[in-house]
């Protein structure tokens, strides 16, 4: 788990557990409400590192 | 009977008993509330996240009301209750500033606290019968 990925990866995946069980209380709904929290962490992440991929620092 | 078990507790001061042991350890004041699944997750996701800062060589900051985001930092670290003191207890948590996952590690460790008093808050919310 020691590359930033991975890290980035676990990372989103407690934080959309904890959430999903907070926010939201029937089984199937926190399954659908995690899925997309994890998908919007792991995707929003990686789309912000490629933003910043032209910065010259 | 997650709602019956809310229902019953009335006394604040039984209430912010159940705060404190929500604090101390994670999930359990949804276990007394009767919130067994809700509590079992919280259980076993929050120390392990923790369990992972300290594995990441994060570190666990120290008050230092002179540095004013450390301090907010260590106010957050100590959010996870008792894994934190255990994690003192057993010399953990020095950190390694020059590991590559240290600032990882330290998101971890300040993340699994500061979730921790959301967990809490909430367990507050169902105990006061608001969810």
């Amino acid at each position: 788990m020691t590359s930033h990925l991975a890290s980035m990866v676990v990372f989103a995946l407690f934080v959309s557990i904890v959430f999903a069980t907070l926010m939201r209380d029937e089984p199937r709904e926190q399954l659908r409400f995690g899925v997309q929290l994890f998908a919007g962490l792991v995707g929003g992440g990686i789309l912000a590192g490629w933003l910043q991929y032209p910065l010259p620092f | 009977m997650p709602v019956a078990a809310a229902a019953s507790v009335r006394s604040p001061g039984i209430t912010y008993l159940m705060c404190a042991a929500a604090w101390l350890v994670p999930g359990a004041g949804h276990l007394l509330l009767g919130r067994q699944r809700k509590g079992l997750i919280f259980l076993i996701t929050l120390p392990l996240m923790f369990a992972c800062g300290l594995w990441l060589e994060g570190r666990l900051f120290p008050f230092e009301l002179s540095q004013p985001l450390v301090a907010l930092a260590a106010f957050a670290d100590i959010g996870i209750g008792i894994p934190y003191f255990v994690a003192k207890a057993m010399n953990q948590g020095a950190g390694r500033a020059i590991a590559a996952t240290f600032e990882y590690g330290n998101a971890f460790l300040i993340v699994a606290g500061l979730l921790n008093m959301l967990v809490v808050l909430d367990a507050f919310d169902v105990a006061q019968g608001r969810k």
